[in-house]
C-alpha cells in the first residue's frame, strides 16, 4: 500500500513542481511597480498582456514576479499568465488612473452674443499623466475672466472623468477666458462676446439740398456695447409719393443715409428686430 | 465496362467535391465571422445633458460596430493599419502600441465577439463628445505563436469616449473597466 501510494506521489510530483498560481494585487495604480506572487518552481514564461501593451519573458516560478512601471501605465484590465511545464496559468487585475495631471478642455461656441442664458458650454475631461482618464470623481474649477470686472468661479464634480457646466455670457463686449482647473493642471481658452441687439434705435433728420439726411445715434445694444460695425440699420420714409426704404450698414457706430423727402413725411428706423423711434416731417421744414 | 468507368470517375468527382468543401467551408466561415459586424445595441433612454438624435443614434451605433471589427481583425492579423477608419487619439495610439508589442513578443490577441449592450451616458453640449458604457460579450483568445495560452468566456465593461468626425464616430478611448466600477 505504502509502495502503492510512493508511486503515485512520484508520479505527480513533477506536475506539482510546475503548477503556478499568479496572485496579482487585486487593484494597482497606474505607473506604479510592484510584484506578483507566484507559486510552483521552474522556468516558465511570462506574459503581462495589458489594454496598450504585452510583455513577454522568462521568469522562476514560486518568486515574486517584478512588473516594471513601465508595463503599467494604461488604465484597465490586464491578464498576467505564467506558462510552465505543468501549463498556464492566469490571473487578471485592474489598473486604475494616477493622479489628476491634465485637463481637455472644450468651450463652445467661439463668438457668443452678450447677456445671453446658457449660451456657453464648457466641458473638461481629466486625464492622468498617462492619458488615462480619471473616473474618481474630482472637482474641476471653471473660471470665467471678463475683459472688464471680476472673475466668477464654478466648481464642478467630474463624473466618469468629465466635468460640464453651461453658462450665460457676460454683459460686456469682448473677449472672454474660460479657464478650467484640476489640482495642477490647467487649460485656457477666449471667446468673444459681441454686442447684442440694438436698444434703444434713435434717429434725428436735418434738410439738405437733395432731401432729408437722417442718422442714428451712436448704436448700442441694452448693457451699452456698441453694435458692431456693418450692421444693417433699415430707414423707412412714407410721403406722398409712397413708402421708401434704404438700408444702410453702421459704419464708426452711426448708421446714415439721404432720403428724397417729397412734402411731409414719416421717417422710421428698424435693426433686425429692433425698431426705433419715429420722425414726423411737416412740409415746411 | 464503359458504364463503370463514367460512374467511377462520377464518383471520384463527387469525393473530391465533397473534400474541397469540407476543407472550404470552415475557412469560408472564418472569413465570414472576421469580417462580419459584431451586434451593438445602443440605449440612449437616460443620455445627458443633450437628447441624441435618431440618426445620430443610428450613425453612433453602426460605427462603434464597425470599429470592434476593425480592432478584432487588426489585433488577429497584427495590422494596425485597421484602426485608422474608426480609432482616434489614445484608442488609436494604445491599440498601434499593442499590435507592435504583438509582433516583437509573437503574442496574439483574438477577439470572437458576441455582442455588445451600450449605454451611452453623456453627450457634450455641443456634440463633440459622447461617453459610452459598453458591456460586451467576448471569447478572448491568447497564441504564442500558434499555441494557445489563455482563452476566456469575458463579460467585459468597456468605457468608451467617442467623437464625431466628418463623415463618421471615431472612438478616442476604449478603457476595459471593472464591472462594479458604475
Amino acid at each position: 500500500m505504502l509502495r502503492l501510494v510512493s508511486f503515485c506521489l512520484l508520479l505527480l510530483m513533477p506536475g506539482l513542481a510546475a503548477y503556478a498560481e499568479l496572485h496579482p494585487p487585486a487593484q494597482v495604480t497606474a505607473g506604479k511597480g510592484f510584484s506578483i506572487s507566484s507559486t510552483g518552481s521552474g522556468d516558465a514564461t511570462f506574459y503581462l498582456l495589458a489594454p496598450g501593451h504585452v510583455a513577454k519573458r522568462e521568469v522562476k516560478l514560486g518568486q515574486d514576479i517584478a512588473v516594471d512601471p513601465a508595463d503599467v501605465k494604461k488604465a484597465g484590465r490586464y491578464l498576467a499568465v505564467a506558462c510552465g511545464s505543468g501549463g498556464c496559468n492566469s490571473a487578471a487585475f485592474y489598473v486604475t488612473a494616477a493622479e489628476p495631471d491634465k485637463v481637455s478642455f472644450l468651450l463652445h461656441p467661439s463668438r457668443v452674443r452678450v447677456r445671453t442664458n446658457d449660451a456657453i458650454s464648457a466641458t473638461a475631461l481629466v486625464f492622468d499623466k498617462f492619458h488615462n482618464l480619471v473616473l474618481t470623481p474630482v472637482t474641476v474649477d471653471f473660471k470665467v475672466v471678463p475683459k472688464t470686472g471680476p472673475t466668477i468661479s464654478r466648481q464642478v464634480k467630474s463624473n466618469r472623468g468629465v466635468a460640464w457646466m453651461r453658462m450665460a455670457s457676460t454683459p460686456k463686449e469682448g473677449p472672454v477666458k474660460v479657464i478650467a482647473e484640476v489640482a495642477k493642471a490647467s487649460e485656457a481658452r477666449v471667446i468673444q462676446q459681441v454686442a447684442s441687439d440694438a436698444c434703444n434705435l434713435r434717429i434725428k433728420a436735418k434738410r439738405t439740398a437733395k432731401g432729408v439726411l437722417v442718422e442714428t445715434d451712436p448704436v448700442r445694444d441694452c448693457s451699452g456695447n456698441a453694435v458692431p460695425d456693418g450692421t444693417i440699420v433699415s430707414f423707412a420714409e412714407i410721403d406722398a409719393d409712397g413708402k421708401t426704404t434704404v438700408d444702410a450698414p453702421i459704419k464708426k457706430g452711426i448708421a446714415r443715409t439721404e432720403l428724397p423727402v417729397n412734402g411731409s413725411a414719416k421717417i422710421s428706423v428698424a435693426s433686425g428686430v429692433v425698431i426705433g423711434n419715429e420722425i414726423s416731417l411737416g412740409g415746411g421744414l | 465496362m464503359s458504364t463503370i468507368v463514367a460512374l467511377s470517375r462520377r464518383l471520384v468527382l463527387l469525393v473530391g467535391l465533397g473534400l474541397l468543401a469540407a476543407i472550404a467551408f470552415p475557412i469560408f466561415l472564418n472569413v465570414l465571422r472576421a469580417d462580419s459586424l459584431p451586434q451593438v445595441q445602443l440605449n440612449a433612454d437616460s443620455i445627458e445633458p443633450r437628447p441624441i438624435e435618431e440618426l445620430t443614434g443610428t450613425n453612433v451605433t453602426r460605427d462603434y460596430a464597425n470599429a470592434w471589427r476593425d480592432l478584432a481583425q487588426a489585433l488577429d492579423k497584427n495590422q494596425a493599419d485597421h484602426l485608422d477608419a474608426y480609432f482616434t487619439g489614445f484608442a488609436k495610439n494604445n491599440f498601434t502600441q499593442k499590435i507592435s508589442d504583438q509582433k516583437t513578443t509573437g503574442v496574439h490577441v483574438r477577439y470572437v465577439d458576441h455582442g455588445h449592450k451600450v449605454k451611452a451616458f453623456f453627450y457634450s453640449p455641443d456634440g463633440g463628445e459622447m461617453q459610452l458604457l459598453d458591456k460586451a460579450q467576448l471569447e478572448i483568445q491568447v497564441y504564442d505563436g500558434g499555441k494557445l495560452i489563455y482563452q476566456e468566456d469575458a463579460a467585459q465593461d468597456y468605457l468608451v469616449l467617442m467623437t464625431p468626425g466628418a463623415d463618421r464616430w471615431f472612438v478616442r478611448s476604449l478603457e476595459p473597466i471593472a464591472g462594479s466600477s458604475f
